[in-house]
């Protein structure tokens, strides 16, 4: 590749460098994609571009041959193009761009286009667009500085600048940076100066590699990735209700730890599910695209929402991955990338056919301590017969208790066998919907999976043959099932109970007629949401707003039961239409119809089904484990035994639950999901029928494509696609330095700025990729280079010339992230716990900050060790985020954020200053540092280093004793009390002093800065 | 060792923030002769403030939101035909392919709950609810006909705040505070305060979205500091605090002088404001400094609760004679999808007073020429009555995006108009629509800014508050 870097005379970039490299006019040949298609991007593609709708009088510019064909260009004749004509011209209604929009060229811009027009009007794809290629080493002034390939890049850049990099930071300032960078807290004062001492030419490679292996690594860079997942911890919109997707997180974190290759990383979690036999990890893994927000506010439009939530998924993919802005593609064909309309709907018809269940995380000890359990249950309940009351009168006691037992149970027995009704299960010939998909199970249940609305109905049709006759009741049965929310039976997943439903009406034609239906019982009856009743008898009012549900026995079974008001006693076609009409969506998810030959009327009952069964047939005909089935049961409901069942229910009370994640799953073949083109992105107006496909610009012609999830994730970090290694390794370069190569991380598009050092980009983007996709390793390379190791300090020149260090000549500064502040003071003042995973933590903060949330949630700081928790773990809802981190530019997790803001504001001094929870870590600090018998001295310094690393000056030491006088005096005199300010009882004003000191220092700027 | 203080400035300029004014900081610069250089260094910024691209009226708003959506059909917009009408269904004609968010379409019509009669020079036509109003009427501007894209509360909220129904775009004090800076001293650009019940659009309705992150409004707290951490940690006292930021001060600068590196100074600069705003905030929310007649007007009582929409709307007037931009006053209590008649009875008594006396306040001290004054919902009230057995509800009314009212009053506003019309049944509009967009551009306007130039580029995008479709202001309301 030829550098495009032309020598820029200082004088021209003072007040700022210019990395788009204005070409001087002596440059030899123009650049289509240096000087030339960022003018057409900027000033001409959004009338004269891809976007057919908003194209103006027929021209496209992005096209060569079309532009050619128009007359717009005549390669190789600037006075024969009507494109030099148009733009040179005085006349204000001919002049283009048109003066009216202010974005007319500049003399100099206009000679540029003339020169190219005269040397052919050649074109060139974009420069992120063109396949990886590693590039050659180029040769650098002083071959004595690079300490790795990459290094040469920024040195042969410098060369070109007339510049020299910086020396190397020194001992202190290295060892804090790259701790900070590999794992996020600062090396203790011991830890440093072993690294300082240690006279190993290795040492710092050595201490490189130690952090790359240590668990702490993996929670730092976690934080990196969920600010590209939009992770969090709750629902979002209005009700922002908690979720269960830590897993997830964990999964992030350990996957980094075991330096994961990235394209693995990458396929796992856009695709884990899809892959064979997938693992409960690789389904975890597919909460990446689960962080979408879910409104759970009543009365929407869940597949509203769920449009909404893939048009974040695409846009997510496109900025993480591919470093497109394809979300502007969502209401009309890009104006400025080569990405169609129809382009982004295929591209969301990749993602759009997954189901999003929770799964239901059964680790081997949880179900192991499950089993135990209910080894102990059946136990307990072996024994119940030996509790039961004995009979009175005379004789042994075992006897009498054995005889009363049986009496008893056999009373029961005739008169639960006298009401048991012989329900036969209908099967269904036909089954229709709205929308979900219905299927018929193995047990004559019917199953519905598929999206759902807020009003479905379920048709089912069943032929009655006359063995079957006379039919006198129905009876549905509601039906847990553990792939359904909470376990079934309902659907319902947001606003409502998971789990829940609500059966508004309940209908039955006979070959085609109406059919009355009368006298309703249920088992159970309530409502989730509302005051509502939940008598069985609303399903036949006809009135939609009434009906049956049966909240809070979510994964239980429970039934209702109707009569015929004239019994089918004629073979024909049996048509029961279930309608399920609430504010959310709430239909049924597994149900049975049972049919019913009875004399009168018959009632819903308490008792299982099964049993029910086992009753109706003589008791010669039961087999053992039958009659014992019906012993059970008794056991279960005699009221005799009601005070013994208790340490029974109790334990089934405390049976552990197990945790669960959001994740995703393929729909089945025979149910695709069908992703329309959608008129100017609205989800009201769909349109033709797209096919899955990548945008067209980047597919292969020579090959079909992706045409589904895993083979998206499998494209996406194949060498067919030369966006994603550059874009990977782009924000790493960001993380290190403050600022990818390309300054925008979530734009490699066209009217992105180029990279500063293209060829390093590329060099660091083939390396990945040659590393087997080890992060770990291009974090190594990065780390260990001589750009990386160089002193921060900006020359007056440099800070002139570069004043955002682009040119690299000197080494990485800045304020660390709002989650690494918080860290740093836990480590600082002893008090970090290095426990991982698991549920979000609450360190404290004060009340009023989640009081402004939508449900007030109440912030109860967690209790013990889990106070001090990496901040990774800090519970993360979307409405009332942490204010310790939001104050520090942390996201919310409503979007992806491939790059955060880094503002220094008086709310960020406020929050260190007075936050109680810093002022805690301060206590904590003072008390840490002053060890059995230091010097005022040594504790000034010991405070001082657990906070900024390096040894303090004597001036600052000396700054330090006096104000730590000052106040003591203070205290001492009485006018500040040491026991507030210390947070303890009797405490001493020399205590309080350090308090106050390390409190001070806590706030300097160097203490939140990576060096 | 110029040219360092020079960048130093210049980033600092670039960088620092809570709004601490940019236009602020060049007036207090403007006596020293530094101006110029502020307009450098906002010109040589992507975060800088723009100068308004015509002279606006308005250089300040406050935003009275009333979230839940209060019912324009008991309050602004009368129908005598729906009480004609009553417990009919409404003609299926008018409701095809409507979506509700509880109600069935073939719901039956409820007349208003209320009398309406003609009030001021203006004669203008509002709700016997709110007598308060009423008499300031001749000062403010009713838009009858303004209609929204979304049908949920959360959804409609943040579209009015943020002209997206998706959380993560920058809300409109955000972008004024971006494009117009702050003429606060010691206090944020954008504040938030809240009354009444809970926010269904949450903090995402004052969030800088992809706009620099120190646009973002700042919540005034309704318990403990009104903003987070104002107050010292207890036993610190002014003079320790002062004490403890000279030594702060100290060492960042000694490390400046060896660095060189300009964050260090707008860190610096920073805890000098914050300390600054500690002793401006106390100052702020003492309400002891009105008179009774003042407090009175507001029916104001800080040690009342149940007097917090009163108690923030003094408050809102208080920050904008501070110079705050962009005041947020939300107040919640508007859903009536059950008993309308009583819960705007409840919500009129809540509100009425305190709207009007804000009106009436900020035209006594002649600042209602140039503070704009904005009341409204995030969407209607359906003409249909709702009811519903499994929500126990019964003569509510429905959300309802076609059609709903809102006023303004001050910022060059036209006094004493009523603009836009909807049908007799009042479902749809039929005279001078008004998108919501519609109404930001003319919130904009009345600023001095085109809505089609505030952009801000993102993601290859140039975004802006009234999103991709045209939108105009409404010149005619303007004066």
């Amino acid at each position: 590749m030829r550098p495009v870097w032309k020598a820029l005379s200082l004088l021209a970039v003072l007040g700022g460098i210019h990395l788009l490299a204005r070409p001087g006019l002596a440059e030899d040949t123009v650049d289509f994609n240096r000087d030339i298609r960022p003018i057409f991007a900027s000033k001409c593609f959004a009338c004269h571009g891809p976007d057919e709708e908003h194209r103006e009088a027929d021209l496209r510019l992005d096209d060569r041959e079309a532009a050619i064909d128009y007359g717009a260009l005549v390669p190789g004749s600037a006075t024969e193009s009507l494109l030099m004509e148009r733009i040179l011209t005085d006349d204000h209604d001919l002049q283009m761009p048109p003066p009216h929009t202010n974005d007319t060229l500049t003399a100099e811009q206009k000679k540029l286009f003339q020169k190219w027009i005269e040397e052919g009007a050649p074109y060139a794809k974009h420069w992120a667009f063109v396949p990886v290629t590693k590039p050659e080493l180029p040769p650098v002034s002083n071959e004595a500085w690079p300490k790795r390939p990459l290094d040469r890049f920024v040195l042969a850049r410098l060369d070109k600048e007339g510049l020299a990099p910086s020396a190397e930071a020194d001992r202190y300032a290295l060892v804090r940076r790259v701790y900070l960078d590999l794992i996020g807290l600062p090396p203790t004062p011991a830890e440093a100066d072993a690294f300082v001492n240690d006279q190993d030419p290795q040492a710092y490679e050595k201490l490189v590699d130690r952090l790359l292996a240590s668990p702490r690594y993996g929670e730092r860079w976690a934080r990196e990735w969920l600010d590209l997942a939009r992770y969090s911890d709750t629902n979002g919109y209005e009700k922002d209700r908690e979720r269960s997707i830590w897993p997830y997180r964990d999964w992030v974190i350990q996957a980094i730890n075991d330096d994961m290759p990235f394209d693995q990383f990458t396929i796992e979690q856009l695709a884990g599910d899809m892959l064979p036999d997938a693992t409960q990890q690789q389904m975890i893994a597919t909460g990446f695209h689960r962080n979408t927000m879910l409104n759970e506010e009543g009365g929407i439009d869940p597949l509203e929402y769920r449009y909404y939530a893939m048009v974040d998924r695409v846009a997510t993919t496109g900025t993480v991955w591919l470093g497109l802005t394809i979300g502007c593609a969502q209401c009309h064909t890009h104006k400025y990338d080569p990405i169609t309309h129809t382009d982004y709907f295929a591209f969301m018809a990749l993602l759009n056919n997954a189901d999003e269940p929770s799964l239901l995380l059964k680790t081997p000890e949880d179900i192991k301590r499950r089993e135990a359990m209910l080894a102990k249950i059946a136990e307990l309940e072996s024994q119940l017969p030996g509790q039961f009351p004995p009979a009175d009168g005379e004789g042994e006691l075992l006897q009498r208790r054995e005889a009363n037992f049986q009496a008893k149970k056999a009373e029961w027995l005739a008169d639960a066998r006298q009401q048991a009704v012989d329900w036969q299960t209908l099967r269904p010939s036909a089954l229709e919907s709205n929308l979900p998909k219905l299927e018929t199970l193995e047990d004559g249940s019917i199953f519905s999976s598929g999206d759902i609305t807020k009003r479905d109905v379920f048709t089912l049709t069943y032929s009655i043959d006359p063995a079957q006759l006379p039919l006198t009741a129905l009876r549905l049965e509601v039906m847990p099932d553990d792939r359904l929310p909470a376990g079934g039976p309902g659907r319902a997943y947001y606003e409502g109970r998971q789990g829940d439903f609500f059966l508004s009406e309940f209908a039955t034609k006979f070959n085609g007629q109406p059919v009355k239906l009368t006298d309703a019982s249920h088992s159970y009856g309530k409502i989730g949401i509302g005051s509502g009743s939940a008598d069985a008898a609303n399903v036949l009012d006809g009135n939609g707003s009434t009906g049956w549900s049966t909240a809070e026995q979510e994964g239980k079974s429970n039934q209702l039961v109707l009569n015929f008001d004239q019994p089918i006693t004629s073979a024909g076609e049996l048509t029961i239409e279930l309608l399920f009409e609430r504010h959310f969506a709430a239909s049924l998810g597994r149900f049975r119809i049972s049919a019913a030959s009875a004399d009168g009327n018959v009632q819903a009952k308490q008792l299982p089904v099964e049993v029910e069964a086992l009753l109706t047939r003589t008791s010669g005909d039961l087999s053992p484990e039958e009659a014992s089935q019906i012993e059970r049961y008794y056991l279960a409901v005699a009221p005799e035994l009601a005070e013994a069942r208790k340490p029974i229910d109790a334990l089934r009370k405390s049976m552990p639950r197990y945790s669960t994640t959001l994740v995703m799953q393929e729909r089945p073949e025979d149910n695709p999901r069908p992703t329309h083109r959608h008129h100017r992105g609205e989800y009201l107006s769909p349109k033709e029928l797209v096919q899955p496909n990548v945008p067209q610009f980047l597919a292969d012609e020579s090959s079909p494509g992706p045409a589904n999830r895993l083979e998206l994730a499998q494209w996406l970090v194949s060498r067919d696609n030369p966006l994603t290694s550059r874009v990977v390794a782009n924000r790493a370069w960001q993380a290190f330095f403050g600022r990818g190569l390309v300054e925008s991380a979530g734009d490699f598009g066209t009217q992105s700025e180029p990279p500063s050092h293209p060829q390093l980009l590329d060099h660091l983007a083939s390396s990945l990729i040659e590393n087997g996709w080890s992060m770990k390793s291009l974090h190594r390379e990065i780390v260990l280079s001589a750009t990386y190791r160089q002193d921060p300090v900006a020359s007056p020149e440099l800070q002139a010339i570069d004043s955002q260090n682009r040119l690299l000549a000197r080494g990485p500064r800045f304020r660390v992230d709002a989650e690494m502040v918080r860290d740093m003071m836990l480590k600082a003042s002893g008090q970090l716990s290095d426990k991982m995973f698991g549920h979000g933590v609450f360190p404290p903060q004060p009340d009023s900050v989640t009081a402004l949330a939508y449900d007030r949630m109440k912030w109860n700081p967690s209790p013990g060790e889990d106070r001090f928790r990496r901040s990774i773990y800090t519970f993360s809802k979307r409405t009332a985020p942490f204010a310790a981190f939001t104050v520090f530019d942390a996201p919310s997790g409503e979007v992806c954020i491939a790059k955060r803001d880094r503002s220094n504001t008086p709310l960020q001094a406020l929050t260190l200053l007075n936050d109680a929870m810093y002022l805690e870590l301060a206590q904590a600090l003072a008390s840490a540092a002053k060890t059995e018998g230091a010097t005022n001295e040594t504790i000034a310094e010991n405070i001082f280093r657990r906070l900024l690393t390096r040894p303090p000056e004597s001036g600052e030491v000396k700054a330090v004793l006096q104000y730590w006088n000052e106040q003591l005096q203070r205290l001492q005199s009485g006018e500040l009390d040491p026991a507030t300010i210390v947070g303890k009882q009797n405490s001493s004003a020399d205590d309080a002093a350090w308090v106050m000191v390390a409190r001070a220092l806590m706030n300097l700027d160097e203490s939140i800065t990576k060096p | 060792m110029h040219w360092l203080q020079e960048q130093t400035r210049r980033h600092f300029f670039r960088n620092c923030g809570v709004g601490i004014g940019k236009i602020a900081l060049a007036s207090l610069l403007a006596e020293s002769g530094m101006a110029n250089e502020v307009a450098q260094a906002d010109n040589a910024s992507p975060f800088a403030p723009k100068s308004t691209h015509f002279p606006g009226k308005a250089k300040r708003v406050i935003y009275l939101f009333m979230a839940g959506a209060p019912s324009q059909l008991e309050l602004f917009d009368y129908k005598p035909k729906l009480a004609e009408m009553e417990g009919k269904p409404i003609p299926p004609s008018v409701i095809a392919g409507q979506r509700y968010a509880f109600i069935q379409p073939d719901a039956a019509v409820l007349g208003p709950r209320f009398k309406f009669a003609k009030h001021g020079q203006c004669g203008a036509e509002i709700s016997e609810m709110l007598p308060g109003l009423s008499k300031v009427v001749d000062d403010i501007t009713i838009l009858r006909s303004v209609h929204t894209d979304h049908f949920n509360h959360s959804p409609a909220q943040l579209f009015c705040n943020t002209g997206n129904g998706v959380p993560g775009r920058p809300s409109m004090g955000s972008w004024l505070s971006y494009g117009l800076g702050s003429e606060a001293h010691d206090l944020p650009s954008f504040v938030v305060l809240k009354s009444g019940g809970s926010l269904s659009g949450g903090a995402a309705m004052w969030n800088a979205g992809f706009l620099p992150s120190v646009h973002q409004g700042v919540p005034f707290r309704g318990q403990g500091d009104p903003i987070l951490h104002v107050s010292n940690p207890p036993g610190f006292d002014t003079k320790a605090q002062r004490e403890s930021l000279d030594l702060i001060r100290q060492l960042n600068q000694q490390r400046f002088d060896a660095l060189g590196d300009p964050e260090i100074r707008t860190r610096m600069e920073a805890y000098e404001m914050a300390f600054r705003m500690q002793s401006r905030a106390p100052e702020l929310m003492e309400f002891s400094q009105e008179t009774q007649e003042t407090m009175d007007l507001y029916g104001a009582n800080p040690s009342d609760p149940k007097q917090a929409f009163a108690n923030n709307c003094l408050l809102a007037r208080r920050l904008a004679e501070r110079g705050v931009r962009f005041v947020q006053v939300y107040h919640a209590g508007w859903d009536h999808h059950s008993n309308v008649e009583g819960g705007i009875r409840a919500q009129a008594k809540e509100t009425d007073q305190a709207c009007a006396a804000l009106v009436e306040d900020l035209r006594r001290r002649g600042m209602l020429d140039d503070t704009l004054i904005v009341w409204g919902g995030e969407f209607g009230r359906t003409p249909m009555v709702e009811s519903s057995a499994a929500l126990g509800r019964s003569q509510g009314r429905d959300h309802h995006p076609q059609a709903f009212t809102m006023w303004f009053a001050g910022g060059g506003m036209k006094p004493g108009l009523t603009y836009g019309k909807t049908d007799e049944l009042g479902f749809n509009v039929v005279e001078n629509k008004a998108h919501v967009h519609d109404v930001q551009a003319t919130i904009l306007h009345a600023l001095g800014i085109d809505h089609t130039k505030l952009i801000f580029r993102h993601r290859g995008l140039n975004f802006k508050l009234t999103g991709v479709e045209e939108h105009h202001p409404i010149l005619d309301l303007l004066s």
